[in-house]
């Protein structure tokens, strides 16, 4: 929070943008909660529908409870390519959610991505902010096991 | 490879000798045109800058299916690339740059801080401040417009241009924006020695060996393919996911440079290229490539929006063999009301893989 409120107090200089203000609160909750939306509508003093329609154009800012752990599994032309479907369905099965839910521990979520450039390691993922590539269904069982 | 020279900031210090309109001209001189795919002459855009405060924005975020070369340079030589916005913002008189750097880049960003701090001795003798701003995901935030809305803290929709950024870009001021590796190679522009055809290509799909190559543009199409070593015989390239794709048999001898792709439909952009095997279905790829449409259009105009969601419904119903003898020429008819009508550059491009595919490929279209 502490980090939050300095850099509202830089975007009021001029010195911080909006976007790293909804990027700080989704590093530390995986997501943009109503409450901290609010939050910011106030010591901003921009309407909070004005906020809502910025932050939830991006797809890496979600506007709704997600998982400790994101999944965004690329299915761009490359990506599809190289096997990017059997690495989803194998997935879905592992932790046995569908495209756009959460696991019942709240551990991951799943989702698919456009290109993240890539291409040249395909199949690929984003965890959170990292990048896992060349993908295989022994890679996959491995990373998830150690998130687990 | 020519981009992983070093300078070592002797470019830069070479052109604090000089005048700044001696710079510009150095860079016009040198025919460089936008890397990004815009094919818009450096030297001009630097040029026609307005007066009073005015910004660099380093356009970080390649989205481009199939694209990855501006990843490559920040990743192996990005000092080359701070060292091109320093001499970019002393030739313009520029004292703020930002990077705009993709949110899928993330894992790019410390190093490219650190870079910037350790570049602050030369930064200082112009008093120039690099920052960078992460983007969130968003194809639309390669356009150039959409990157100025984001950075202002707007949904970023396209501007409607004119005003060009140059007279009225980022906060009303007049703004550069240019792409990594258009930057990236002006310290070696000004060292000298330097060729203007050797361009960075991203060559993915089905082969043995992706990656970064740079090629001499005007190479025939089979050279180039031929360096990534196909996993079996090619059947179609495509450029990126908005520049269409040509028939690998009917053109392999096609030099590859803007003008010949653009003669038989496609768009060459951004040099990412997608190679497609023997065994590829093209409607399939058609509509994976639609529903990359479907997901990106901001929902502004109606032909992209509602356009690209009903080519992907055609599509799925061709693939699962339940069309009626009309949709081929309604898929059609669409793809081209779609480039036709739709507001941005992103509606326009979002069918030309379509089109192709049914001028290239129509047989596989079957109803």
């Amino acid at each position: 929070m502490k980090k939050l409120d300095s850099l509202i107090l830089q975007y009021k200089k001029g010195e911080c943008e909006l976007i790293t203000l909804f990027e700080e609160i989704v590093k530390s909750k995986k997501y943009l909660p109503f409450e901290k939306l609010n939050y910011l509508s106030k010591k901003l003093d921009i309407p909070l529908a004005k906020l809502y329609t910025t932050a939830s154009f991006y797809s890496l800012i979600p506007t709704a409870k997600k998982g400790k752990y994101i999944i965004r599994v690329c299915n761009n032309l490359s990506c599809n390519l190289n096997g990017s479907e059997t690495i989803l369905e194998m997935l879905k099965k592992e932790l046995k959610i569908n495209l756009g839910e959460t696991t019942k521990d709240g551990k991951f979520s799943l989702e698919l991505t456009s290109c993240i450039g890539q291409c040249d390691s395909a199949p690929a993922m984003l965890i959170n902010n990292k990048p896992y590539v060349k993908l295989d269904k022994t890679k996959v069982r491995k990373i998830l096991r150690e998130l687990k | 490879m020519q981009i992983l020279r070093k300078s070592n900031w002797e470019g830069f210090e070479k052109t604090r000798k000089m005048k700044r309109i001696e710079i510009i001209n150095v860079v016009k001189k040198s025919g460089l045109k936008g890397r990004s795919g815009s094919n818009f002459f450096t030297g001009l855009k630097w040029e026609l800058m307005g007066k009073g405060t005015r910004y660099l924005i380093c356009n970080a975020d390649e989205s481009e299916p199939g694209t990855f070369k501006d990843k490559f340079i920040m990743e192996n030589n990005p000092s080359l690339l701070i060292e091109g916005i320093a001499i970019a913002s002393y030739a313009m008189d520029i004292h703020s740059a930002i990077i705009y750097l993709r949110g899928e880049y993330f894992h790019l960003k410390p190093k490219l801080e650190k870079l910037i701090k350790q570049s602050e001795k030369h930064l200082k003798k112009i008093k120039l401040k690099i920052k960078i701003v992460l983007g969130a995901g968003s194809y639309l935030c390669g356009e150039e417009t959409a990157i100025l809305e984001s950075i202002e803290g707007n949904r970023p929709l396209v501007r409607k241009k004119p005003p060009y950024p140059s007279q009225s870009g980022l906060y009303g001021k007049p703004t550069c924006i240019n792409n990594v590796e258009t930057l990236a190679n002006i310290p070696l522009i000004i060292l000298g020695n330097w060729d203007n055809n050797l361009q960075l290509f991203s060559l993915s799909g089905d082969l043995n060996e992706p990656g970064i190559y740079e090629i001499e543009l005007g190479m025939p199409l089979k050279h180039i393919v031929s360096l990534g070593k196909p996993k079996n015989e090619p059947k179609a390239v495509y450029f990126g996911g908005s520049g269409g794709c040509i028939p690998y048999q009917k053109f392999k001898n096609l030099r590859v440079d803007n003008e010949l792709i653009s003669e038989k439909g496609g768009f060459l952009g951004a040099r990412g290229l997608i190679i497609v095997g023997e065994n590829r279905d093209i409607v399939d790829i058609s509509r994976t490539l639609s529903e990359f449409f479907v997901h990106e259009s901001c929902g502004y105009c109606t032909p992209c929006r509602e356009g690209n969601f009903r080519v992907v419904e055609l599509l799925e119903k061709i693939e699962n063999n339940k069309a009626k003898k009309d949709d081929v020429k309604l898929l059609e008819q669409l793809a081209y009301h779609i480039s036709d009508t739709s507001y941005c550059a992103l509606g326009v491009a979002s069918t030309t893989h379509l089109k192709c595919a049914l001028k290239y490929f129509k047989k596989e279209f079957k109803v």
